[in-house]
Order: C-alpha cells, then structure tokens, then sequence
C-alpha cells in the first residue's frame, strides 16, 4: 500500500482531561475520516462510559491519510490510548507500536502527575515527543509559563510546542505537520520472518477477537498460518484490515502498518497484548521484548443483591471478559450475601469501570465488599498463602507474617499544598522518599505507600485536601512485610464476613470504632437489640448497640386510610427488600458501603 | 350501641356504613396533609354543598345500597363550619337512608367550631355522637400542631358537648414536637374529667409537604422521637384503662357500649359509600356491577366525568372506589362513575379484612386467617411475641400494639403472595 517513507505511527498522551479524545476528534475531522454527519464527541471513545466519565479505557487505531504541506499524502496511524494509571501497561504496549507521541499538555492546568509519567514512558521508549500545548482558547490559559514547565520539569525542549486548541481546532494542522517532519518513518526488514505487536484487543459477536497489531518486521496477509509466541498457538488468518475507524479489509499488512488482525481464535486469553505474531513456519525465533502477564491488583467480591440474578451475573462477567482479559473472576459465597464472585481489576478505576458497566449494559443490582490487595501470608508451618479476600486470612495464631504490596506514588502538587500531602500520607503508612522543584509553581513529591492505603478513597482525599490541584500516578513496586490483622465485624454476636477487613493493626481500634459507629447510624432499629462489634480474634475492640424497634403503628385506618395504608406497607416492605438479611438483622446496602469510606 | 359492631356481613347485620366528607376547616393544622380547604365566603357554598350531598345519597338509595344503615358519619374537615346547612344535611341523610336500629350517627367537630346552639339543632335532628379533635389540652402542644383553639376553649367545647346527652369521643395525639410526659399524662386526665367514653390516641406521623413537616426537616422543630410516642401511647393505655376505658383497637379506647359502630366496621370489612371529595366508599362487586348499570352513569351529560368501566374483573369480588378526588368536581356531578376504582380478589379481600381485624383487641377468628392465607405468617408473629391465639382467634399481644406495622405487613403480604398471580 504505501511506502513505509510515507507512514507516521504516533500516539497522544495526556494527563487525564487535558483534551487528548478532543484532538483526535479534531484530526479525524482535517482528514475527512469521519464524515460531518457521524461525528459525535470523543469519537474512539466508543463506550458510553468512556464518553460521559471523559476517559479512554480502550485503546484504538484509527488509520487517516492526510495531504501534507509538501502535497504528498501520507498514511498517519494513530493510536489513542488509555489515560489512566490502571492501565499503564496497555499504554506502555501502545507505546512500543509507535515511533512518536503529542504529549498533550493542558495550557492552564499544566503540566501533571500523569503528563510526567506518560513523558517518561515515551522516553524510555526512544519516542520523538512532540510538545502540544492545548486549550489555548481557555480564559486561563498561559502557554509560556506550560512551556517553561515542560523544559524545566519535563527536560524536553518546547521550544517547537505546537500550540493548538482541540474546541475550535487551531493549531491541529501545525500538529500533523510536526507529526510529518519529526516523528521518524518506522523501519523494518520487509524479507524478515513477520514480527507484529499486539497493543490491545476486542471480541467481535461474530469474528471472535479482533487483534489490534503493528507490524515489525515482514507482513501479514489473509489465509497465512500464524503463531501467538507467548503460548505458541496456531491458527489461520481470516482478516487483516485497518480501522477507518470502521473495519477495511486490506490483503497485507506490511512492515511499518498498523491494523487488525482476526483470526480462528474465540479465546480471548489465547490473544494477549504485548504478544508477537509471527510465521507459524519459519518464524521469528525471539519475540518482541517486554511482553508481561498483566496481574489484577485490586479485589473485590461483587454479589447481586437479588441472589436469583447470580447466573445472570456470571454471564456479565463472561461476557465483559471477552473485551477485558485483565478481568479475572472466581465464585465466591458469603454468608452475609449469598453468592457472588471474587473479581480481581487493574486498579480502583478499573473496578469503578466494570461495576458501572455490569449494572448500567447487564441490568444487575451489585453490592461490592470492601476492596482488597493481594497479601501473602507467611505461616509458621512455613506455608504461603495468596490472599486476596479477608475471609481467606489464616487465623491469628498461625500466622508468621504477612506481606503486601507498594507503590512508588509520584504527587504533583502547588507548594502550597506540600504540608496537607504530607499530613495524609503520613496516615495512610506513607514513606516519604524525596521531593523537588519542577518549578516555581510545582513540587515533585514521591511515597512508598501500601496499595491497600491508596484504594481506600486515597485519591478523593488527595484532591480535596488540595484543593483539586494535586496530581498523582505510581507504580508497582513489591512486596514489604507489614504488621497486618483482620478485622471482624460481629451483628447480633456473629461474624459478618462480608464486613471483615485487613488492616494494619496500629490502625485497628480506631478504625473499629469508628465503623461501629457508622453501623449503629445505618443499621434501622429491628425488633431486638442489636450489639455491633468490632473484633480481632475473639478480643472485641469497640461496641456499639442498636436500640430495639419500639413502635412502628399508623394509628389512623379509616375508610380511604385502608388503600393507602396498604401502599405504605408496600412501600415499606420494598425498602426492607433491598436490605440484606444477616442471620435475622435486616442491614441496609449502605452497611457494606461504609467501610470503603472510613476516614479517621 | 356496639350492637353491630361484632359481626361482618353476616346475615341480619346491617350491610352498610354511610361516610361523608366535608372538606371545610376554618385553617388548615400544621400537620394535616388531607384533602380540605377553608369555607369560602361565598354566600350559599355551605347550601350547595348539603345539597350535592342529598344527592348523592339517594343515588345510592335508589340503588338499595342505604336499605340497612348500621351507622352514618359526618367527618372532614370539619364538618361544623358549614353551621346551620350541616342541619339540613342531616336531615336529609336521615330521610334518606333505612337505618339499622340503634344506628349511630356521629358528626366530627373541632372546639373552636361548636356552638352549643348549633349542637343542640343537631341532636334534636337524631345525631347521637360527637368526635371532638381536642389534640391536648396544653397550649404549647396546640401552637405546635398550628391549631386555632386554645385548651380552654377545648375544655369548654367538651363540656357542652357531653352536656348535649350524645356519645362523646376526643380526638389526643402523642409524639409532638416539645410534648412532655407530663403534658401528655394532663391531658389524659383532663379528657377524662370531662367525661368522654371513647378516646382516640394518635401518634404524630409527620406527612411530607406539611407545615410541620417543614420544619422539622429545617431543624426549627425537634424530630419526634420514637421512644418518646411509644412511652406516651404506653401511658395512655395505662391511664385510660384505669379510668374504666378499655383499649379495643390499637388507637381507641372506650367505656362498654361506647365502642364506635362506624369505625369498627371498617375493620370487619362492612361495605360503605363515602359521599364527599376524596370520600372512599367500598362495596360488594356485584352491588358495584348495578351500579354501572345504571341510567345515572350512563347519562350522556357525564363525558368525560370519572373513569371508563367497561365491566368489574371476574376473580374480583371487592370494589374500593372514589367519585371525586376534589370539592369542585364533587359539586358539580355528586353522581357519576368515580375517578379511582381499585379490585379486589377473594384472597386480597380476606388478606385486608385480618389485617384490620388485627387492629382490633378481639382479633381475627381461625376461619379468617385461613382464608386470608396468613396462618404461617400468624405462627411467625407468635414467636416474636407480636401476636397470641387465645380462644380460636388470633390477636395482637401487649407488645404487638405498638409494632402493629410489623403485624399488618406480614399478614398482608402472606395473604397476596399466593393469592395473586
């Protein structure tokens, strides 16, 4: 198809909201690739939930062909990627099928914690960064002091930022034209053995998964026989094509293109991204470096609220995983509520994600537990035991020690704001490691912190002590042993396992009393007192009781009073309906909520 | 006068109660979230109003439906606003209907609206009971609920009233905002001194879009609190069946023979016709079915009035039903097909009759509550201590009055559930 001299693969990153989807939106529009009458906002935002929330979940590939300044065209692949911290490895694998990016900075807001980390990931890459300064039409907007900030915080020259508006479309010409003159034509070896990347994936009803590839070295056309290197499958070639955004079929992908790839395959865990496709003879014999198993980082138990739709939420879940293998899921039962499974995300927003998507595309009613990390337990018979659910901790006695995961949390914040960072992670076990200057008006923070710290309303915290100013990314960082008990919470005098929690145990009592007490306002007064405890082992921490229902009568029944006393009952009983039934102690939704939002 | 009040639809019972609605006050309480509105001082709107009333009576008369009036009511509002027409009203109820023996007549007054004079004409006319809407007799408490009389005026009304010769019930409510146990326990007392022999308690239930409503939610006023009501109705119970007033139904209490004859049938399932706005009447399905029949609802000149019938569903055997929600519409067509319709299944109708006979101190017998589906349901109640079978019936147990939603929710409930499809 084209020379690959006339290619340019390159990628926009952005800190989230700085107006990535808008500027692809933008190009989409200069290249006449979407006509007018089916533009909508955020176009490669193709889920509703990407639209509302602002986000990119899902990575793409749209192909355009654009009519250069020079008057030659020249095919541009962009590939949009995700923009948030759960899904740094997909981004990192989109990376890799590039040979440039836009680094979108906010021409107000700056440059952010994500801005640093998606410069640094294009670096290590070998990238060519192109410097986009955007919003420039905000009242706000100040493109010399962003600028400054790029060249200062950033190390990248910005002399050549382009300045550029994604609402009114300024400036997205002069971007492509830099896209043209300094992000390199890929390069390859067209007689080589075919080496394409995988960067993301998606399931066809139809089709089974659709790959989406770049091709290294060699070509891909239909009908070849291929092999997945990671698990050494075989399977034939149905398709390649490229994205329009809509599917073209093409006969050959050649070295330097980015496309589509479907094949025989329905299993989308036989389909991994950052795997090679090569020649299923005579193929490559290394596959491309940094290929990983993505590993969920956050757990959660997830129950329907009316257990008869737990079939229906298995099939949700099977359903979602087809486009999501970093989904992964395990039935789980409660006693507290019934069936449900133990789902295991990315991170916190993944979840937030999946949860939505269940109950807004599936029709379900969910209930999450509090979220978990992964701990590994250490016994004295000298066991391990992966941990991923309070319920599974071994008792007290028996345990040598426990270990759990961290991160390096980088926080972008006004110095302003440097004390009430500090203050927060302080409580949530942070270890400061060190802090610099971007600027004048930036300081660079950095935590050891436990992911378990992070999940719980960490980022909510962040943003409001600061203001909304702070900016935060991180990384995964290993396992430290750590001085880590479970918490039970006892209704009535019984443990309700779907309430426990693991905490550090410095942090227990308080956390204890204050549950308890949330409980008690929560937990409506039933027809028998209820004792709400806090416990580690068998050694009650904290109590608090629920006084006995004394009175619940409409005293006046006349005449017309009997219809709508009957539909207040009605209402009444809907109500108890949506609680949960904890031995005989009806506990409101709520309940379970609460203690992903226990702030000392 | 509690001769009536035993039996259901039984034979030789009489087989209807007459409600009427008279939705005039002279101010609207803080608390009230029912259909009313002051008198307009329209000359001729009282007139016109006992008029439309007349007529709707002798529809239901023509039909056959009044032929064995067990009891007629005049509630409201307060149906003493409309003065000396509320005469005439009467009147023409009594013309009217064929009433039962010893049937009971009550009219329900507010002090500040009973003029001695006006009661007198009214008893001489055949009213032989008054419901008085005293609330307490504390000052602060009647300021709090937004009613216009003061506890002297309360006193003086229910003196006149006894001393007309008629039945006397006061209306007290517990569970007020800066209500003391002391006030609530002056009030009981005071009530009993003046020498009514039926009293009604009622618990405060704060109604959404009320006055008081308001300021609760805006914090002027303290929440009334559960525990609070509870002691009170506690204490009520207590104070009154020690002067002699035994409690029959979780919120009245009377002497012997001052039991209410209307009021117990709507907890023994006795048909009644409701004339007035927002006045409910209920009725066996196929007296319902004569009454779409007939000529006067099929009156072209009614287009448009109330709902299409295009016949009463065939497993319904109750018909619970309204002619108009509002005083205009009542006025201009006081006979017509009602606005709200609700059916009832055999199962729902026997569901609905145990969860009201459970109001009652007698309860329900073994035959209702088969009937009613709610055996299960009542055996449940039991272990809780909510309810006790004494002597082939089931009531409700000291601890059970004041839980009695608990009661009527799983009575209800386990009657529908199978009982519907």
């Amino acid at each position: 198809m084209s020379q690959a001299t006339h290619i340019r693969n390159f990628s926009i990153i952005a800190h989230i909201d700085h107006g990535k989807s808008t500027l692809a939106d933008r190009v989409l529009e200069l290249t006449h690739t979407v006509a007018d009458r089916d533009m909508v906002e955020q176009v490669l935002d193709s889920m509703d939930i990407e639209r509302e929330r602002g986000i990119t979940i899902k990575a793409q590939a749209v192909r355009v062909l654009y009519e250069a300044d020079d008057g030659e065209t020249y095919q541009l692949n962009l590939i949009d990627t995700p923009g948030h911290v759960d899904f740094t490895y997909e981004v990192s694998r989109s990376l890799q099928a590039c040979e440039g990016v836009l680094l979108v900075v906010d021409a107000a807001q700056g440059v952010e914690a994500q801005t640093v980390a998606n410069a640094m990931m294009a670096m290590n890459a070998g990238l060519e960064i192109i410097p986009i300064i955007n919003k420039i039409d905000l009242p706000a907007a100040d493109p010399e002091r962003v600028r400054h900030e790029i060249e200062e915080g950033l190390a990248i020259p910005a002399d050549g930022a382009v300045l550029t508006s994604g609402k009114s479309g300024e400036g997205v010409r002069a971007a492509l034209e830099a896209v043209i003159a300094k992000v390199p034509a890929p390069e390859g070896d067209p007689d080589a053995p075919l080496k394409a990347l995988i960067f993301d994936s998606y399931f066809d009803t139809y089709r089974g998964v659709v790959a989406l590839i770049r091709v290294i070295d060699g070509r891909v056309s239909k009908g070849m026989k291929v092999r997945m290197m990671a698990n050494n499958t075989v399977t034939d070639v149905e398709e390649v094509g490229v994205r329009r955004p809509a599917n073209l079929p093409v006969d050959t992908l050649e070295f330097g293109e980015v496309g589509y790839l479907i094949t025989g395959l329905k299993d989308p865990a036989l389909v991994k991204v950052g795997d090679t496709v090569t020649l299923a003879r005579h193929g490559a014999t290394e596959p491309l470096p940094g290929y990983r198993e993505v590993k969920p980082m956050v757990f959660t138990g997830l129950f329907p609220i009316d257990g008869d739709q737990y079939p229906d939420l298995r099939d949700a879940l099977d359903r979602l995983q087809l486009n999501d293998p970093a989904l992964i899921y395990e039935p789980e039962s409660s006693h507290a509520l019934g069936f449900g499974f133990r789902v295991g995300f990315l991170g916190l927003l993944h979840m937030e994600v999946v949860k939505e998507r269940l109950e807004r595309e599936f029709d379900l009613e969910l209930l999450a537990t509090a979220p978990s990390v992964e701990y590994h337990v250490f016994t004295t018979a000298g066991d391990e035991v992966i941990v991923h659910s309070p319920q599974d901790m071994p008792e007290a006695g028996v345990i040598e020690r426990v270990e759990e995961p961290y991160l390096r949390a980088t926080v972008l914040v006004p110095p302003d704001y440097v004390g009430a960072v500090m203050e927060l992670a302080e409580s949530r076990r942070a270890t400061f490691k060190d802090m610099q200057y971007l600027s004048a008006t930036t300081v660079e923070m950095h935590y050891d912190i436990p992911l378990s710290e992070l999940i719980m309303d960490f980022f909510d915290q962040l943003k409001s002590r600061t203001r909304g100013y702070a900016s935060l990314d991180y990384e995964y960082i290993g396992y430290r042993v750590s001085k880590l008990v479970k918490l039970d919470i006892l209704l009535a005098g019984k443990v309700v396992d779907a309430l426990s929690f693991i905490v550090h145990r410095d942090k227990a009592y308080q956390r204890g009393r204050v549950l308890t007490e949330k409980l008690r306002e929560i937990i409506p007064r039933q027809m028998f007192e209820v004792p709400i405890q806090a416990a580690i082992g068998g050694k009650v921490l904290a109590r608090e009781t629920v006084r006995a229902k004394r009175k619940d009568v409409l005293a006046k029944c006349y005449g017309g009073d009997i219809t709508r006393k009957r539909k207040l009952l009605e209402k009444q009983k809907k109500g108890k309906k949506r609680m949960k039934n904890v031995g005989n102690v009806e506990v409101p939704q709520d309940a379970f909520m609460a203690i992903l939002k226990v702030d000392e | 006068m509690s001769s009536g009040a035993d039996t259901s639809a039984a034979g030789g019972a009489p087989t209807a109660s007459l409600y009427v609605h008279v939705p005039f006050c002279v101010l609207k309480c803080a608390y009230c979230a029912f259909h009313s509105t002051t008198l307009s001082q329209e000359p001729g709107v009282a007139e016109h109003f006992a008029w439309a009333v007349g007529e709707g009576a002798a529809h239901w008369a023509a039909l056959g439906v009044l032929d064995d009036v067990a009891s007629i009511y005049v509630g409201g509002g307060t149906p003493t606003t409309l003065g000396y027409p509320l005469v005439t009203l009467i009147e023409s109820l009594l013309g009217t209907c064929k009433l039962a023996e010893d049937a009971e007549i009550t009219v329900e007054t507010n002090p500040d609206t009973t003029d001695p004079a006006l009661i007198e004409r009214l008893v001489e006319s055949g009213v032989n009971r008054f419901s008085v809407g005293v609330q307490s007799f504390d000052d602060d408490v009647l300021r709090a609920l937004g009613r216009c009389h003061s506890s002297v005026a309360a006193h003086r009304a229910v003196q006149s009233l006894v001393g007309s010769g008629a039945e006397v019930s006061l209306d007290l409510m517990c569970g007020v905002p800066g209500q003391s146990p002391e006030s609530w326990r002056r009030t009981l007392e005071r009530a009993l001194e003046c020498g009514a022999g039926h009293v009604s308690v009622y618990p405060l239930s704060l109604e959404e879009g009320t006055p008081l409503a308001d300021s609760v939610h805006s914090g002027k006023v303290d929440t009334p609190d559960d525990d609070c009501a509870a002691d009170m109705m506690e204490t009520a119970a207590e104070c009154l069946g020690d002067a002699g007033l035994h409690r029959y139904e979780v919120a009245s209490y009377a002497r012997s023979g001052c039991e209410s004859v209307h009021n117990t049938g709507y907890w023994t399932g006795r048909p009644y016709i409701g004339i007035g706005p927002s006045a409910a009447s209920m009725l066996p399905s196929d007296t319902f079915s004569t009454a779409i029949a007939c000529e006067a609802w099929s009156d072209p000149g009614l287009a448009g009035v109330g709902r299409t019938i295009d016949g009463v569903p065939q497993e319904s055997v109750r018909v619970r039903f309204l002619r108009a929600a509002d005083t205009a519409g009542f006025l201009r067509h006081p006979v017509g097909p009602p606005e709200e319709i609700e059916y009832l299944t055999a199962r729902q109708a026997a569901a609905e009759d145990a969860m009201l006979g459970l109001r009652l101190a007698r309860g329900i017998a073994d035959e209702l509550a088969v009937a009613a589906g709610a055996v299960a349901a009542l055996q449940d109640l039991t272990a809780l201590g909510l309810v006790e079978r004494v002597d082939g019936h089931w009531r409700v147990s000291a601890a059970g009055w004041l839980l009695g939603n608990e009661v009527f929710e799983a009575v209800w409930f386990a009657g529908t559930r199978r009982g519907l499809a």
